[in-house]
């Protein structure tokens, strides 16, 4: 019999342990002695993280801080879900690592933070109460930021502070709803259906509606929704590729994970139907789903346009959330691996061509395909992922979203909705093809004298490889996900009141 | 007889430290250790007298028809006396340390030492005529230790502290004479001596009294807008501004409203008052203000003592929501910023000390050369910001909790105020620790090649504070329920 509670624990104890453990070793003259115990660790928690996705609950109490405020951790499937996804890429980002990271300095430094985070994101996914969340979402910034001003540039510092002090005001600003749930809610476990508490609330409708919405806010900072979106177009591309890769890919999806809770698990969605949060939220992720199409149209340097590409992905997720509805909700969850997957492979693919080419703007890229042609392979079929063009990932959570916006009945929206998606969809091909097209098809003068192919490392290509299969299997065979995706809706859609 | 430990704790280090500069010891050691004995001696009586916690008060002497010097341990007196003779002796380790470049170290340790006995009395104080007395005391034995370098700008400040001191005890004055006058008692007694009722047709001209008296105390605990004198007095040695302008002096402002408001003039009696919300919107008003200062600010010690301003608001903050669970907040974060401020000045003072560096530009890198100090510095950075599992965010959620929970609408307002003050804290503290543990990359570490930790004589102290702030942030649940019985009159 395994014990799952003592699992749950060394899930998130174990890798934040090693990591710290990473900074005591002295720093080794031979790099893989590094690599080797980082990718060990990494490879462990990944496990344990398979074992728990087996598991049918697991709940510990770490410890109570005060009254009412007790650190829990409880294993559901929301939770599973996350950390699935979290230890893939973290993991595949983690193998692309060794050899991109050759090129920086402080390699120890860097594998320590990525650990200790990594442990962090699975206390996240794991927490059982609002506070336990919260807790952890504040660690996730503060030992995140370290990846991303990693080689100490003037420009990576500044970004660094940028996305230091956004995280935290949007996390106050949660921190200020969390006050007022203590007393509005019955308790702040996370059930599904929420746990508002009517008797209390009566009366003050509007303050426990306010309080909600500046929660919602406040974590949607960290996944980049307008207007409170500016880090992240300046973090994510400072950072080295691979923790620009597992910022744009996970971190951001801590967020989103933490608006899930607040909606979910502690308002619950008859609360905010109809009322001026659901719209409120509607138009907001609108919004960004097009202005991040569009400033990532018009970005030319690779990395800040894949990062404007998160905005705007990012807010397809939201989107899905607010409609409140559980289409839209299997399409948001499903995007939400489908991104991750993606946005991971096609930072790691920038971070490919940065090692090799050192090129970092997309006109530059010319002829890139005869150059690498496995990582620009990769690229593109990412690429298709994003666009949503079937059979891959992006095509089956976009046409979730797209009948959970048809079917909501919410007026406007339900037909405004899947235009703005589309319309993001085609600057979305705008923004990610060129580089396949000009890097295949450079052109008649194309200077193929000086042409030669780069050899990609295995540790580079691998894991581009892996991503962009397991984008296009989710979009082959969804029916895995959306089964398990089925038990996290249906227990908040049936449940309810 | 445990009951004559009340005016020997008071008295001892009092006395005692009149002997520092004549006592025929010639080793700079060995006046140290004699220091160091006369403290340790009175904090062991302290908690002795604690533990004992006598029923009966001690009138050490009477003036004349109810004015009489008398002491008293009730719950708040513990909270207050027991921070202080923990903080104490480790404080005075610390600055054996610290003062060696400095002159005169024997008068100054006479004054600090000194001072360590007139805050146990205002700690120990049962009516408001004793702590009166001893507020006064305070302003004139802390002066000198200011005025200690005796350069200009210590003069101008000791000059400021004194006036805006006096200034304020004057208007605790009106405070204090109307308490004697019209209450039952002047004795402390939960719940006020001013019985309602009486003042049915003046009762405006008691919340008049109550706000004077409320920014008269106020001085010392850096209300805006007379929180001037407290940046400024920042040119005192590091001990002084980390035990006394982050801990003792400021404390017993802060210690003094509470006694004003919920032992004098009653909470009941002033819950939804104008006066409530006046001084309420000036502590919410000074929260803001001493943190967006504290941004601005770029000498580091001033930058924490603009913390200090801010964070002593809270406190306020939690005075004057009025309710039972606003005062448990309020010793709460009195406790928890005691520990939280003394650890950062601490470490500011450990840099000064073996650097020199004064400005947070200068502090570039240090987190390489100085890795235990920052690291300490950091977990303090971390706890003011709340981060939860540190002493901060416990004091912070007890103070939310009970706006929250007040129906008040401008301690809604209050909440607010307290996130804004976070991120602002986040700001001012992160500056400074990304610039000491990352520096830019063309950064040249053979620059301050010479730097290093100090030894043990300050490290001691602070991983002590450090150890404090964990265990007052994971386990502070047998703390709160003291503060609880405290705030409901039980103890």
């Amino acid at each position: 019999m395994i014990n799952f509670n003592m699992i749950l624990i060394a899930s998130f104890l174990f890798p934040l342990l090693s990591g710290v453990l990473l900074f005591a070793i002295k720093e080794q003259a031979d790099r893989k002695v590094t690599f080797a115990y980082t990718g060990l660790s990494l490879v462990i928690t990944g496990v344990l993280n398979m074992i728990l996705l087996f598991a049918d609950s697991a709940e510990v109490k770490l410890i109570t801080l005060m009254n009412g405020i007790d650190i829990v951790f409880r294993l559901d499937t929301l939770g599973k879900y996350f950390m699935g996804i979290v230890s893939l890429v973290w993991i595949l980002a983690g193998f692309f690592s060794y050899t991109y990271m050759k090129h920086e300095k402080n390699e120890k430094r860097y594998f320590a933070y990525y650990l200790i985070v990594f442990g962090v994101l699975n206390g996240l996914g794991a927490a059982g109460n609002l506070i336990t969340m919260y807790a952890f979402y504040e660690f996730m910034t503060l030992s995140s930021f370290p990846l991303v001003l990693h080689n100490q540039k003037k420009e990576s510092v500044m970004a660094a502070l940028k996305y230091l002090f956004y995280s935290f005001f949007g996390a106050y600003m949660a921190l200020f709803g969390l006050f007022f749930m203590c007393r509005y809610c019955r308790t702040l476990d996370f059930i599904p259906g929420g746990v508002i508490d009517q008797v209390a609330m009566s009366g003050h409708e509007t303050l426990v509606l306010v309080c909600i919405c500046l929660m919602i806010m406040g974590f949607s900072v960290k996944a980049g929704m307008f207007p409170l979106h500016a880090w992240l177009p300046a973090a994510h591309p400072v950072a080295p590729a691979p923790a620009s890769a597992a910022l744009s890919g996970i971190i951001v999806k801590g967020g989103v994970l933490a608006i899930l809770r607040v909606i979910f698990y502690i308002a619950g969605p008859e609360i905010i139907r109809g009322t001026f949060i659901q719209y409120l939220l509607l138009t907001l992720s609108l919004v960004t789903v097009f202005m991040g199409s569009m400033l990532a149209y018009r970005e030319k340097v690779l990395k800040k346009r894949l990062a404007y590409s998160t905005v705007s992905q990012l807010s397809y997720i939201l989107f899905g959330i607010a409609l409140l509805n559980p289409a839209g909700l299997t399409g948001s969850l499903l995007h939400m691996a489908a991104h991750a997957f993606i946005k991971c492979a096609l930072f790691l693919s920038a971070g490919a061509i940065i090692f090799n080419t050192g090129c970092t703007r997309v006109d530059e890229l010319r002829g890139i395909g005869k150059k690498m042609p496995g990582v620009i392979w990769g690229y593109t079929i990412v690429s298709l992922g994003l666009i949503g063009i079937p059979p891959t990932g992006g095509f089956i959570s976009k046409w979730y979203l797209a009948s959970g916006a048809l079917s909501s009945g919410i007026k406007g929206f339900s037909y405004a909705g899947p235009i703005v998606l589309l319309i993001s969809a085609l600057l979305t091909a705008g923004y990610l093809l060129p580089v396949t097209i000009n890097g295949f098809f450079p052109g008649d003068d194309y200077d193929y004298e000086n042409h030669k192919t780069i050899k990609t490392s295995f540790y580079m290509i691998m894991p581009i490889i892996v991503l962009a299969i397991l984008s296009v299997l989710i979009g082959m065979f969804p029916n895995g996900l959306t089964e398990f995706i089925g038990s996290i809706t249906g227990e908040i859609f049936n449940t309810g009141f | 007889m445990i009951i004559y430990l009340l005016p020997i704790t008071v008295l001892f280090p009092i006395l005692a430290s009149v002997l520092i500069p004549v006592v025929p010891i010639k080793s700079r050691r060995g006046i140290t250790w004699f220091i160091e004995a006369i403290v340790i001696v009175n904090s062991i009586l302290v908690w002795y007298l604690l533990w004992g916690s006598p029923d009966q008060s001690f009138t050490l002497f009477k003036f004349t028809g109810n004015l009489s010097v008398t002491f008293h341990i009730d719950g708040m007196a513990t909270v207050f006396a027991g921070l202080v003779s923990f903080l104490w002796p480790l404080a005075t380790f610390y600055s054996f340390e610290y003062m060696k470049h400095e002159e005169h170290e024997r008068v100054f340790f006479m004054f600090y030492t000194m001072t360590y006995g007139v805050t146990l009395g205002i700690a120990m104080s049962s009516n408001i005529f004793s702590m009166y007395f001893f507020y006064e005391l305070l302003t004139i034995v802390t002066t000198p230790l200011v005025i200690h370098t005796l350069k200009k700008e210590a003069v101008d400040a000791a000059r400021k502290y004194i006036y805006y001191s006096m200034g304020g005890a004057a208007f605790a004055f009106i405070g204090m004479v109307f308490i004697i006058l019209y209450g039952t008692t002047a004795d402390f007694t939960y719940g006020g001596v001013l019985a309602g009722g009486t003042f049915a047709r003046n009762i405006n001209v008691l919340y008049l009294i109550y706000v004077f008296s409320f920014m008269g105390f106020g001085v010392k605990a850096a209300i805006w807008p007379v929180c001037g004198w407290l940046p400024k007095a920042g040119v005192a040695p590091t001990p002084v501004t980390a035990l006394l302008h982050a801990v003792a002096v400021v404390k017993s402002g802060a210690f003094a409203v509470m006694r004003l408001t919920y032992y004098c003039f009653g909470a009941d009696l002033l819950r939804g008052s104008w006066a409530q919300y006046t001084v309420m919107a000036f502590s919410i008003f000074t929260i803001v203000y001493g943190c967006s200062m504290a941004v601005k600010e770029r000498h580091l010690k001033r930058r924490l003592a603009y913390s200090t301003v801010s964070n002593l608001s809270y406190i306020l903050f939690g005075v004057t929501i009025m309710t039972p669970l606003g005062l448990v907040g309020a010793l709460a974060h009195l406790v928890a910023h005691a520990f939280m401020k003394i650890t950062s000045f601490f470490c500011a003072g450990a840099i000064m000390y073996k650097t020199g560096r004064n400005y947070v530009y200068e502090l570039d890198g240090f987190g390489r050369k100085m890795p235990k100090t920052f690291a300490i510095f950091t977990v303090s950075a971390f706890a003011l910001m709340g981060v939860p599992g540190l002493a901060g965010f416990i004091s912070k959620y007890n103070l939310a909790i009970a706006a929250v929970y007040s129906d008040n609408v401008l301690a809604y307002i209050g909440v607010g105020a307290l996130l804004c003050s976070a991120i602002l804290t986040a700001i001012y503290m992160f500056t400074i620790i990304i610039r000491a543990f990352f520096p830019r990359d063309d950064f040249d570490y053979e620059t301050i090649k010479d730097v290093e930790d100090p030894n043990y004589i300050m490290i001691l102290p602070l991983t002590i504070f450090v150890i404090v702030i964990f265990i007052l942030g994971l386990h502070p649940q047998p703390l709160l329920d003291m503060f609880v019985k405290i705030a409901v009159g039980n103890l």
